[in-house]
């Protein structure tokens, strides 16, 4: 295997490297380095279409193009690379969202070197995130992450930016010991050591420790997803980072979070999943309305969309624990589409931000008048994320909901309580955005913005918004679009999930949950016509 | 033959590519695009023709007896689980191909006059062409999820619609509630969904009637479960077709400009509601419970509307509750079992209802050139009267409109009224008696807003009452009650925040004046089939019936024997109650024999009821509008002491307080961090390279 072309080594490493030579890049006017970092992304992005579109097997649930490479032999670090269905299309995504995120800070004046450096790395640390196959590195290029994200913010922010960077630090900091300890603690039980993340998938732990090692990891994730109540590090920095920041934090940053509890919680953790899977889905409705009802108190622009992400991560909490194939499968399509989705719409944001000097929605109003395409363009992004249907959203939403309904592993209570309140969000979710647009583009000016010259989008914003919500429409129209890439990938994982739940089931301990099927049909085979 | 199926799938798509056309010019070039106008128009109405042209031909063949023809493929997939989309031509789609692709044609060419003079002509071109989209696509659905989603989709273009004129603050207000509202609809359409497909395992219509039944016959799953997940489906419905309790948002989608309020708010998308109860038939009609509330609600809001319409001034609103009203009969019939009458009634009200808009919208055009470009002044009928001198094909249009909806024969909407309250009486002659006189409150107001709109004399220029609508509008916004009490100074800045059309008072003609050919020719083009249409389902030759009946009926050959002594006493008592009212209206409004004002003071109760929509808008007001503002506070309230408190409180900040945050606070963290990090990758990288 070592003979191919490393590509995810590649893939992963060359904004890393090309990012050390932004020092000695000579910019007089400012545009050189932008250039160059665009450059970059752009064919980083290049790299990874053209590496997966070569090399990646559709009808494969298992990983390819593995690479591994010792590293510090010393202490069993391997440099692991791999990819399946789940973590596949987040690389894309990753590339596409960071690499547009470049463009659309393409007016950074402060200190525009550091920046351009950050976005670079923080490009690589991502990729590396969903590419690695080995535990420690996995953490490695989680903290990799970190550290820019916080100087974006703190440097690049708005007024609070020094508390909202400190807080994010903070809180994902402390995350992340949870995940270094679990890390270690899964890596020396038992008599082998390893931090192959599959190997550890196979080791037998007896339930407590899992327990325990499933709790330190949500803990980790779920300041990243983020859940409640470990969510209000995002609102402060998504009030405050600027929008190219925003658009990597909601459009990359916290599908990590989903992406490392289907990857580590329910792959190499099935049994504890087991127990865990319920309180999952009650947090997931609490996220879904609780987020939406706080977003609707929000009269801060960004604050109000960064609640909306916390709200409608809950669908994605509620697919992982669905045990169902459309639930996994809609929880990576509610993922992808909301990375998109928010990317436009922060990325708008910042657009409205850069003219009116404003956030608060009170001090807008008439902005159509003035700028009818940033109105469309936030219109559409608004309609996506309120789950219209022809959008990604809605069939995520849609994938999530029908798997929940039909899963066989809660009671019909159960099942019916969780199905009621997170359609409720359904509701909440039109009148906190739609409001949203009312207060900021229907209506009269204020005085305050009527005095000054608010230009319409230029063709770069046009263009980067274009890109991001094309693909939203096109997975709307079309799901297997992009379905049919992870679709083999998801069915293992809800199967193995649920294979393990049996076993489990089948045990005297019967914690909450009792498998209850829908009514037997009386009709015949031959009418599932449909189903097959 | 086969080639038209085959193709069958353009009839949505065609509007699609219109309006994504004229869309994507918007957006990458508007200037250019704004300066083609009319090139835009006739593009769209062109596609439009087309659609329209290939929905006759699929309704002639599904006429002369082609077989129902379906085409699905696979949409999505998750491991064993199959959802299909596709398109199917049955007798019941075909017939709403061509309601819906007629009555948008003429109101696209209805448009061109209209919003002549409106900068964001091409847009509405844009939003009318993807509505019709949408609205194609629904009726051609084959199965419940994709009925959601064109469902929503229609939504979504009436919140563009009604939003159209965006600086305007009611229009503002209206589109959110609109969205909102359809949203709760549509939150119980979706429950009701799920619920059948987790029993039934399927989303097609047939094969999940057949199922549930199935399932409750043997007991797998209780009858009452099988109603309420009926019940819930039933609520898209309810808030689609502006039923009680969430018809709230129909009258206020007035805001919107008249073509669309033709098109969408009379004519197609709120048939929807009626629609889906049919294509659901299959599975509702078994369940004797969910058709006792589909019948009741449906007879409620025909009285609810009506009763509201009777007091109100503006020509639109009161249309907008007339149409609430009707659309309740249709439910109504459909609750009752009579799919054929709710049907026919949906086509031919569909053609008046349209016309009767879009008459409206030619008197307030016409209105517009004496009052000025305000709503609230061009579509009060207290300004108006005496205008058939000056606009007489809309006035001989709106007769002909006013005399099909009272139920007058031979016009269209005798036939299929009379239909609906046949069928009521039969199954439940309490629910007729209410049918009954909501027919004759329809006569009275219909006639009351004929003769107050186009007989007697021109009130356009009478100060008085200009007035009185200006105080009106004010106390509407909440400023203090009564003229005396209102200084004038706060008027003018009242007046001056809501208001400012009012400089462009200058150029204003005395007279109002016909409107444009453009605007006239769809008006005199409806009026046909709002007079002939009804003979198609006459009971004496039932062809409607032949073509269009419930799945597994049986239907009578043509040419049976008529109950003749019924179908007079019936027919008879029906138009009785209808010239009642109409007696009553040209008393009071054309002769001036009774004064209106008068009654209205003996029974204050029953008019403020009226007169203020039984108070339903502002009790959702004070109940939802405020209960859920103030619950998002208090749980922020909770967020943001609670929650983000206990957090950090609880984690780190009680070790890092102080300290950290003032070093981190002093800028020089970032330096350090920068450092951190730079050695970190450095360590990293050297032991990769010599490890």
């Amino acid at each position: 295997m070592n003979n191919q072309i490393p590509w995810l080594t590649i893939i992963t490493l060359f904004p890393l490297v090309a990012s050390f030579l932004i020092p000695v890049i000579p910019d007089k006017q400012g545009k050189t380095l932008r250039w160059y970092a665009l450059s970059v992304g752009l064919i980083d992005f290049a790299l990874i279409a053209y590496a997966l579109w070569q090399n990646y097997d559709l009808q494969d649930s298992g990983f390819q193009l593995v690479e591994r490479y010792a590293w510090i032999p010393q202490i069993g670090l391997n440099w692991s690379l791999a990819v399946d269905g789940i973590s596949m299309p987040l690389i894309v995504l990753a590339g596409l969202v960071t690499t547009l995120s470049i463009m659309a800070g393409w007016q950074v004046t402060h200190k525009p070197r550091l920046f351009y450096f950050l976005m670079l790395a923080m490009y690589s640390a991502q990729i590396g995130v969903f590419c690695a196959q080995d535990i420690l590195l996995f953490f490695f290029m989680w903290e990799l992450e970190l550290v820019p994200v916080y100087m974006l913010i703190s440097i690049w922010g708005g007024p609070r930016r020094l508390y909202a960077a400190t807080k994010f630090i903070l809180y994902t900091a402390i995350g992340s010991i949870f995940i270094l300890v679990a890390a270690l603690a899964m890596a020396f039980y038992g008599g082998n050591v390893t931090f192959d993340m599959a190997e550890l998938g196979l080791k037998n732990y007896p339930l407590g420790f899992e327990l325990l090692m499933y709790a330190a990891l949500i803990i980790a994730y779920g300041v990243k997803l983020p859940i409640f109540p470990l969510h209000t590090w995002l609102p402060d920095a998504h009030g405050e980072a600027s929008a190219p920041v925003s658009m990597i934090l909601a459009g990359v940053l916290l599908k990590m979070g989903g992406y490392a509890i289907i990857r580590m919680n329910v792959e190499m953790l099935p049994d504890a999943h087991y127990y865990f899977a319920p309180v999952l889905a009650i947090l997931g409705v609490v996220n879904i309305v609780y987020g939406a009802l706080v977003s609707f108190a929000q009269t801060n622009l960004k604050r109000r969309m960064a609640y909306s992400s916390i709200s409608h991560m809950g669908f994605v909490l509620l697919g992982i624990a669905s045990y169902t194939e459309l639930g996994m499968s809609g929880a990576v399509l509610q993922m992808l589409s909301h990375g998109l989705i928010a990317a436009a719409l922060f990325f708008l944001a910042g657009v409205t931000y850069d003219r009116t000097h404003t956030l608060a929605m009170e001090k807008m109003g008439g902005l159509a008048k003035s700028m009818p395409t940033v109105f469309a363009l936030f219109t559409i992004g608004s309609m996506a994320s309120l789950a219209l249907p022809g959008m990604s959203g809605f069939v995520g939403e849609l994938a999530v909901f029908l798997g929940f309904a039909t899963s066989d592993s809660y009671t019909s209570t159960f099942k019916v309580v969780v199905v009621l309140l997170s359609a409720i969000g359904l509701i909440l979710t039109p009148i906190y955005l739609l409001s949203m647009l009312r207060e900021v583009f229907y209506g009269k000016q204020t005085e305050e913005l009527s005095q000054q010259i608010l230009l319409d989008a230029k063709p770069r914003e046009v263009f980067i918004a274009a890109c991001l919500l094309i693909p939203v429409i096109g997975v709307g129209l079309y799901p297997k679009l992009v379905t049919q890439y992870y679709d083999v990938k998801t069915v293992e994982v809800a199967t193995r999930a649920r294979t393990a739940a049996s076993a489990i089931a089948h045990q005297p301990v019967q914690v909450f949950t009792q498998a209850s099927a829908a009514p037997k049909l009386t009709a015949g085979p031959e009418l599932l016509g449909i189903l097959k | 033959m086969e080639a038209i199926y085959q193709y069958a799938w353009l009839v949505p798509v065609l509007p699609l590519i219109g309006a994504m056309i004229v869309g994507i010019g918007l957006i990458s070039f508007n200037k250019f695009t704004n300066s083609l106008r009319q090139v835009w128009s006739i593009f769209i109405v062109s596609i439009m023709g087309m659609t329209m042209t290939l929905a006759f031909a699929i309704f002639w063949s599904q006429y002369t007896g082609h077989p129902p023809y379906t085409q699905i493929i696979e949409w999505a997939s998750a491991g064993d689980f199959r959802l299909n989309m596709g398109y199917t031509i049955d007798h019941l789609s075909a017939l709403m191909l061509v309601v819906v692709t007629t009555v948008a044609f003429l109101v696209m060419i209805y448009t061109d006059g209209y919003m002549a003079h409106d900068p964001s002509y091409v847009r509405f071109y844009a939003y009318l062409s993807l509505f019709s989209s949408s609205m194609l696509g629904l009726v051609i659905s084959p199965n419940l999820v994709q009925v959601y989603i064109f469902w929503e989709l229609v939504g979504m273009c009436s919140y563009l619609l009604i939003g159209f004129w965006y600086g305007r603050k009611p229009a503002a207000d209206a589109c959110q509630k609109a969205f909102v509202t359809n949203r709760v609809g549509d939150f119980g359409l979706l429950l009701g969904m799920l619920g059948l497909f987790w029993c039934t395992r399927s989303f097609d219509f047939a094969v999940i009637g057949e199922r549930l039944e199935n399932l409750v016959e043997s007991g797998a799953l209780s009858g009452a479960v099988a109603a309420l997940f009926a019940i819930l489906v039933f609520l898209g419905p309810v808030a689609k077709s502006a039923q009680f309790p969430l018809h709230v948002w129909l009258p206020d989608a007035m805001e919107g400009p008249t073509p669309i309020s033709a098109l969408i708010h009379a004519a197609t998308m709120v048939a929807a509601g009626v629609f889906l109860v049919a294509r659901m038939f299959p599975v509702f009609e078994n369940i004797p419970a969910a058709m006792n509330v589909i019948a009741w609600t449906g007879c409620f809001t025909a009285f609810l509307g009506a009763s509201i319409a009777i007091t109100q001034n503006d020509i639109k609103k009161g249309l907008a509750y007339s149409t609430m009203s009707q659309l309740g009969y249709m439910v109504m019939g459909l609750g009752v079992g009579a799919y054929t009458a709710g049907l026919f009634h949906l086509m031919t009200h569909a053609y008046f209802k349209a016309m009767l808009f879009l008459g409206s919208g030619s008197v307030i055009h016409g209105m517009e050139g004496v009052v000025g470009h305000d709503p609230a002044y061009a579509q009060d009928m207290r300004l108006m009267g005496g205008l058939r001198k000056y606009m007489p094909i809309t006035a001989i249009t709106f007769l002909i409109g006013t005399l099909a909806i009272s139920g007058i024969p031979p016009f269209a909407g005798f036939w299929s009224k009379d239909e609906i309250l046949g069928k009521t009486f039969e199954a439940n002659p309490a629910m007729w008696l209410v049918g009954w006189l909501t027919a004759g409150i329809t006569a009275f107001y219909m006639f009351r807003m004929y003769f107050s709109t186009f007989e007697g004399k021109f009130r356009g220029e009478d100060v008085s009452v200009k007035e009185t609508i200006r105080i009106e509008r004010l106390q509407a916004q909440g400023f203090s009650m009564g003229p005396g009490a209102m200084n004038s100074q706060e008027l003018a800045v009242a007046d001056e925040a809501h208001d400012d059309h009012d400089h462009s008072h200058g150029h204003h003609s005395h007279e109002p004046h016909e409107s444009p050919l453009s605007m006239t020719f769809p008006l005199m083009a409806l009026a046909v089939p709002s007079i002939l249409i009804g003979l198609v389902g006459t009971p004496f030759a039932n062809y409607f019936e032949e073509f269009i009946h419930a799945p597994g009926e049986v239907v009578p050959p043509l040419g049976a024997e008529v109950d003749l002594p019924e179908f007079l006493t019936m027919g008879g008592s029906s138009i009785g109650i209808a010239l009642i009212g109409i007696t009553l209206a040209s008393l009071m409004y054309l002769r001036h024999k009774v004064n209106p004002a008068a009654i209205a003071e003996k029974i204050p109760v029953l008019y403020n009821l009226s007169k203020n929509k039984w108070y339903i808008d502002d009790i959702y007001n004070a109940v939802f509008v405020n209960g859920s503002r103030r619950l998002a506070r208090q749980v922020l309230e909770v967020d943001s002491k609670v929650v983000d408190g206990l957090v950090n409180l609880a984690g780190f900040v009680t070790v890092f307080t102080g300290e950290t945050l003032k070093y981190f606070e002093n800028g020089r963290a970032q330096f350090y961090a920068l450092i951190v990090f730079a050695a970190v990758l450095g360590l990293v990288i050297f032991s990769g390279v010599t490890g």
